[in-house]
Parts: structure tokens; C-alpha cells; sequence
């Protein structure tokens, strides 16, 4: 076993823990934790098939954004673990068919024919200048560049979405407008009144 | 290509040791005599009358929603940059007009008032 199959077994064996223990963790922000070492683990599997560009891709964005939101949206549930465990037989039935179809689904599209280990072998050593980033710039900017351009229409229909749904405005906060007071002339708030002086 | 990334797997290993040796000699060095008492969260005073776990606002949320958007355009400008020599004015352009439009979006929010901290 040479030391690159070592590494693979050792991130495959942390992956496969921690992916068991998002589901079995009773505190859903032990979860979800642990659901952050399970991306790193991931994106260091991908690293060993040499997906470089992916794996720091994952590493950026899952561990770096989305999970940061996964906490905060575990922080703003009311997690109340006794009130969790009343629905479990109930919800029971509905999520058994769809955790059944999702897996027939998968099986359907990555059956034998395509997921076997011959169906997959593994790539050959590139040469050394070969940099996987640089193919996917290559690829993206030129031969791909219109589902690149429908990318950002995506991301611009996700920002506009995002603000629709969650965005809220306080009717009771108080704040300064900076701009305001920097922008306040000194007719705004001195009025000079002449009078006629007083005597005694 | 694969050796570049030693140092960072030495890196974890090296992480995976630092954070597990001292639990690991704490528990079997340090003395444990666990008490009802000590464990206890308030040795006097009131038992806890609710608990602690509430709803709050977490209202970084929604810039923390943004944050992911722009974090993918960013994974799109690093494969861009470094092949900008060789694909020349086409990419420049095409990744042009995806910044345009999320410039569009960032206006949006803007204006919107999602990026202001009441």
C-alpha cells in the first residue's frame, strides 16, 4: 500500500465517520459541525484525485459560507430535542418515500454502468506543469462561456430572492444617518430673529 | 501535482495532533472525581427555571446569504485570472459581462437597504 492510498483510506475513514455522525448527533450544532469536517475530509479526497481546483472550491465555499449560514440558522430554530422526537413516526412515513425515491433516483443514474470501479478508473498522473485550474479557465471563459453568463443570472435571481424572502425592516430602531448630518446647513437650525433692542 | 499539497496534509496531521493529544493526556492524566455537587450548575441558588435555548434574531443572516453569492463569483474569478493571457479579449469580456450582472444585484441590495445595519 503506498502512502497515497494510506492518505485515501485515512480521510475516506474520518469522512465516513462524520458523515455518520451528522446524522446520529443529537445536538443538531454538534451536526452540523460535523457536517464541516465531512466537507474538508470530502475536499481532501478530491485533492487526491487530483480535482484541485474543486477541492479548494469546496473548502472556500461550503466551509467558508454555506455552513457559516447552516449555524446560524441551527442557532435561530428553537431546538427543544424532546419537541424534535414527538414528529419522528409521524414524519416517519413521508420521509421513507422520499429517502426511497431519491435512492432509487441515484441508483438509476449511477448504476453499475457508470459507478463500478472499472467504470472509473483512476486518472494518470498528468505532467508536472499541469496546473487543473488552468484547464478549467480554458474551458469555462471560451468553450462554456454561455452557461458561465446563465451562472450569474442564476447568482442575480438567488441575491434578488434572498432579500425578497428575509429581508425585513424594523419599524423600532433607532439610527443616525450620517450622511444627513453631515449634509445639515446652518440655516437648517439657527433662525436669526431681529428685535429691537430692549431697555429696562 | 499531488506533492505541492504535502505540506498541507502534514498541516492537518499536525492540527489533528494538537487538538487531540491534550484532551486525550487530560483525561487520562488529570484527577476525575465527579460529585452531583460539582457537576451541578449552580452549587447554591435557584434551580434553572426555563431553559436557556430560545429563538433570537440573527440578523447578520441575510448578509451572510449575499456573502455566499459573491463567494461563488469569487470561485469563478480564480480560474479566470490565471488563464487571462491565453484566452485574451473573448474572456475578458464574457467575465465582464457576468460582473455586470451581478453588479446589477449588488446595486439591487444596495439600494434596498439590505446591506445596512439599521
Amino acid at each position: 500500500m503506498d502512502f497515497q492510498t494510506a492518505v485515501f483510506y485515512f480521510l475516506s475513514t474520518i469522512l465516513v465517520v462524520a458523515s455518520l455522525r451528522v446524522i446520529t448527533a443529537r445536538n443538531p450544532v454538534h451536526a452540523a459541525l460535523y457536517l464541516v469536517l465531512s466537507f474538508f475530509t470530502a475536499g481532501g479526497v478530491w485533492m487526491l484525485l487530483r480535482a484541485e481546483f474543486l477541492a479548494i472550491a469546496l473548502v472556500l465555499v461550503y466551509v467558508g459560507a454555506v455552513m457559516v449560514l447552516f449555524l446560524f440558522v441551527v442557532m435561530m430554530l428553537d431546538i427543544n430535542i424532546e419537541r424534535l422526537r414527538e414528529g419522528f413516526w409521524a414524519n416517519l412515513v413521508p420521509g421513507l418515500i422520499v429517502a426511497g425515491l431519491m435512492l432509487a433516483e441515484m441508483f438509476a443514474v449511477l448504476g453499475a454502468k457508470y459507478f463500478s470501479a472499472g467504470a472509473a478508473p483512476a486518472p494518470e498522473a498528468p505532467a508536472m506543469d499541469y496546473s487543473n485550474t488552468k484547464e478549467l479557465g480554458r474551458l469555462i471563459y471560451t468553450e462554456y462561456v454561455y452557461p458561465f453568463e446563465l451562472a450569474s443570472v442564476i447568482l442575480l435571481v438567488a441575491i434578488i430572492a434572498a432579500i425578497a424572502l428575509t429581508m425585513r425592516k424594523r419599524k423600532d430602531t433607532k439610527f443616525q444617518e450620517p450622511a444627513k448630518q453631515i449634509a445639515v446647513r446652518r440655516e437648517d437650525r439657527v433662525r436669526l430673529v431681529s428685535m429691537p433692542a430692549e431697555k429696562e | 501535482m499531488l506533492i505541492e499539497y504535502f505540506p498541507i496534509l502534514l498541516f492537518i496531521l499536525i492540527g489533528i495532533g494538537f487538538g487531540f493529544v491534550p484532551m486525550i493526556a487530560g483525561k487520562l492524566v488529570g484527577p476525575s472525581k465527579p460529585d452531583p455537587e460539582k457537576l451541578s450548575p449552580y452549587e447554591c441558588g435557584f434551580e434553572a427555571f426555563e431553559d436557556t435555548r430560545m429563538k433570537f434574531d440573527v440578523r447578520y443572516y441575510l448578509v451572510a446569504i449575499l456573502f455566499i453569492l459573491f463567494d461563488l463569483e469569487i470561485a469563478f474569478l480564480f480560474p479566470w485570472a490565471i488563464v487571462l493571457e491565453e484566452i485574451g479579449m473573448f474572456g475578458f469580456v464574457a467575465m465582464m459581462i457576468f460582473l455586470g450582472i451581478l453588479v446589477v444585484g449588488f446595486i439591487y441590495e444596495w439600494k434596498k437597504g439590505a446591506l445596512d445595519w439599521e
